[in-house]
């Protein structure tokens, strides 16, 4: 049974046809992408701490970027580990990637890595690397703790991590200096802090998906975090501040239109609702 | 072979193929479903191997002849009794072999994860510098007073088997309405940064279409710095 | 590590080629002997008890490792070195699960492929897909290419690529992109201000919304950095609400499911959960 047709001017503001509403979104998104209005970032308090947990490493210990998204947040996961990847190199740290779930994450960061070392000369197993996708969860949290070698085994090319450059003298968690756990998936934080940064004290920052960001902030406010970046805003601060303007900061030109575009309907679609019960009605289902 | 320009159109095309969701069910986009999870099925037999079980189980077992490495696929293999009414319960072992370090990896990582955030709750509510705190203003300390305030009524709420009955009960009860209304500003935070997420997924996806491979066709895009 | 040793005495490597095959084949049926032998002696009971014990020492070895008290440098105590290699071979066996979910897929999409179902040429574009990736994927990974890879790449390494880069992805960022759609057409029609606490979420949500975006830094710039109007910058006012008023409420959250979550692994371990998978009724 198809819904009523909307007859009063309260009515036919509270249902705008849904196809409408896309090619607004469509044509707002459309319209900014091709002919931006640039307006100035600055990086947040979380931002920046990401930033300065990168260069606060010491030399002669690792970076974990832990890769735990997928394609489906690529938007915003991206230039996220972009980002933290040339905070890594311009800060001389070296690092290495992982992920533990999804299998896809460490294909595409792989990819993004190849694309900034061509940019600072760093050679793959010397400057950086990357462990691949490890089933597991907890246990292999665990079993690195103790032997890295031993948990991980090959590496995204089936190379023994052992036999490495980078990897040598690195034995258990004690080698590394910080953890950036980029992720689209709640629970993997909580894996971290419980099992590597809470025993061991090991630096741990994070950068996240803006759905889950606000579930978060408890762990910067105890410390627990060092940093944090949300979504393509805190990834396009990171861009920002490492000087490399990429597609965080072209999103959040868009996303200030798309946002009022999305407040514009929701008070429309109130004003029509306080419309309809000053005539002592609502709008139909 | 240079893969890059099949790759544009072959993700243009998807890319469409999924939007065309938007205007009604199709079979196009049907189909690409379903391509995408044989993709992502495939895929996943495709990493398991080769980043995990090769090099942990197949070349110790076979290379290292570490023999006893086999016991692993047999116990692995128990969850496939799932599937069999009778066996069932060979799966539920093995599956209880995993809960219980589920259980037990739990109990580890309790402390370190919720020590730090209860002891992160006692702020310093007295800004005289009492309790031996250089510095501290007063923002902070009514930052702190309302932090909380906020943390007492919101977990008042969640007190669930206390009745709000009775002296106490009624008081519980109006600091559960309070702790309601400090949750539903929190979850009007996670609405706000839920929308940018999401609009961030599509701005994505056209930034590919716009710059990538309309760009790859009309220079001018490509040029646009989007 | 005296665990790999006890290890090598038990189970010391196969010296030979054709010994290692003999003792995988002795191993292969030696456990499938244990298996069967299980099933015909324990009754109900005995098995409901079987599994009670195996998930109690699971949680207990992990539980008891943290707890027991540690001496020595590095500090350990009796299990800690058990814990590597015992968590190396979980993630090894869990790993085995991966056909599972495979199973299933095929199991749904191979009969309406068999049965041809309406829709039965989806059924054939997921084996395809699925059998694509496998291929090419293996091959890939095979072909072990030289790092950085080259510009022009073997055919096969293409082939995945375009699987990977062109279709996979793409597919999976289109997929998730439409709920950008899906949330702009199911605020503008379910979001309506009906009572005070919606009117308050509503508030919250537009604050954090402009305050996170360059927009709601600009509409409010005018307001000098250093004053004390300062906090009525919409970034600032965003981030604020964010950082005093959403954590406590978050912590909250935090609290209430640590401690459910506590109770339940507590009845896991102790197995005193019934429903499904954990009784014989599923």
């Amino acid at each position: 049974m198809s819904a009523p047709q909307p007859t009063t001017l309260s009515d036919r503001i509270q249902q705008i046809p849904r196809h409408y509403v896309y090619l607004l979104l469509a044509g707002v998104v459309v319209w900014q992408l091709l002919f931006p209005i640039r307006l100035p970032i600055t990086p947040s308090v979380p931002t920046r701490g990401v930033y300065d947990a990168v260069a606060a490493v010491p030399d002669d210990k690792l970076i974990i970027i832990t890769t735990d998204w997928d394609a489906s947040t690529q938007a915003e996961t991206g230039p996220q580990t972009q980002a933290v990847i040339h905070a890594c190199f311009q800060n001389h740290k070296k690092f290495v990637i992982m992920n533990l779930q999804p299998p896809m994450g460490v294909k595409l960061a792989q990819d993004l890595a190849q694309e900034a070392a061509a940019e600072y000369g760093a050679v793959y197993g010397v400057d950086y690397a990357n462990w691949g996708y490890k089933y597991g969860y907890e246990n292999v949290l665990m079993a690195m703790a103790k032997n890295i070698p031993n948990a991980i085994g090959d590496d995204f090319y089936g190379k023994p991590v052992g036999e490495l450059p980078l990897m040598q003298g690195v034995e258990d968690i004690h080698a590394i200096g910080l953890v950036v756990i980029v992720t689209g998936l709640s629970a993997m934080t909580e894996m971290w802090v419980g099992l590597i940064q809470g025993p061991y004290n090991t630096p741990l920052a994070a950068a996240y998906t803006a759905v889950m960001a606000p579930i978060y902030y408890p762990y910067l406010d105890s410390d627990q975090l060092k940093g944090m970046l949300v979504g393509a805003k805190g990834a396009a601060e990171l861009e920002a501040m490492v000087d490399r303007p990429g597609k965080a900061v072209a999103i959040m030109n868009v996303q200030s239109w798309a946002h009022v575009l999305i407040i514009a309907l929701i008070l429309l679609g109130n004003l029509g609702y306080l419309f309809a019960r000053g005539r002592g009605g609502e709008r139909q289902p | 072979m240079n893969p890059d320009l099949y790759i544009l159109w072959a993700a243009a095309i998807a890319t469409l193929g999924v939007y065309t969701i938007l205007y009604r069910e199709n079979p196009i986009s049907r189909l690409f479903e379903h391509i995408f999870v044989g993709l992502s099925a495939g895929y996943l037999i495709v990493a398991t191997w080769t980043l995990n079980l090769e090099g942990k189980w197949w070349n110790p077992m076979i290379h290292d002849k570490k023999w006893y490495w086999i016991f692993a696929p047999i116990v692995g293999a128990l969850f496939y009794f799932i599937y069999s009414r009778r066996l069932g319960w060979l799966a539920r072992l093995i599956m209880g072999l995993f809960f219980g370090t589920a259980a037990g990896t739990f109990f580890r990582q309790f402390f370190p994860i919720y020590s730090p955030q209860i002891y992160a709750c006692f702020k310093p509510l007295d800004y005289q510098a009492g309790m031996g705190l250089q510095g501290v203003i007063f923002e902070l300390v009514l930052h702190n007073w309302i932090f909380v305030i906020i943390l007492l009524t919101v977990m008042s709420y969640f007190f669930f088997s206390i009745p709000h009955e009775g002296r106490f009960g009624r008081n519980l009860g109006r600091s559960a309405v309070l702790g309601r209304w400090f949750l539903m500003i929190a979850f009007g935070a996670m609405f706000g940064n839920t929308v940018m997420a999401r609009i961030s997924l599509f701005i994505g996806r056209m930034q590919f279409l716009l710059k990538d491979w309309l760009g790859s066709l009309l220079p001018w895009l490509a040029g646009r710095g989007i | 590590m005296w665990f790999s040793r006890l290890l090598q005495r038990l189970f010391p490597p196969a010296p030979t080629p054709a010994a290692l095959y003999l003792y995988l084949a002795l191993a292969v049926v030696g456990s499938i002997v244990i298996i069967v032998a299980l099933h015909r002696l324990l009754g109900p009971r005995g098995r409901r008890w079987l599994i009670a014990f195996v998930t109690f020492i699971a949680g207990l070895f992990f539980g008891l490792e943290y707890f027991y008290p540690v001496h020595g440098d590095p500090a350990k105590n009796f299990l800690t070195d058990w814990i590597e290699p015992v968590s190396v071979m979980l993630t090894v066996v869990g790993a085995f699960t991966v056909g599972l979910g495979i199973y299933s897929l095929l199991q749904v999409h191979g009969r309406n492929l068999a049965q041809r179902r309406p829709g039965w040429h989806n059924s054939l574009a997921f084996f395809l897909a699925t059998f694509a990736m496998l291929v090419f994927g293996m091959w890939e990974h095979y072909l072990h290419l030289p790092q950085p890879p080259p510009e022009v790449v073997p055919w096969p390494k293409g082939i995945y690529e375009i699987l990977f880069n062109g279709l996979f992805a793409p597919l999976q960022a289109a997929t998730f992109s439409l709920l950008a759609f899906y949330i702009a057409s199911a605020a503008y029609r379910a979001f309506r201000v009906r009572t005070g606490e919606a009117a308050l979420m509503m508030a919250a949500a537009f604050i954090v919304m402009i305050g996170q975006v360059p927009v709601g830094a600009w509409l409010t710039s005018f307001i000098p950095a250093d004053s004390p109007a300062a906090f009525f910058r919409l970034e600032m006012l965003g981030e604020w609400v964010l950082r005093w008023l959403n954590t406590p409420a978050q912590r909250g959250i935090i609290f209430g499911i640590a401690v459910g979550a506590l109770a339940m692994s507590l009845r896991i371990w102790l197995s005193l959960e019934r429903g499904t998978f954990f009784s014989e009724q599923s």
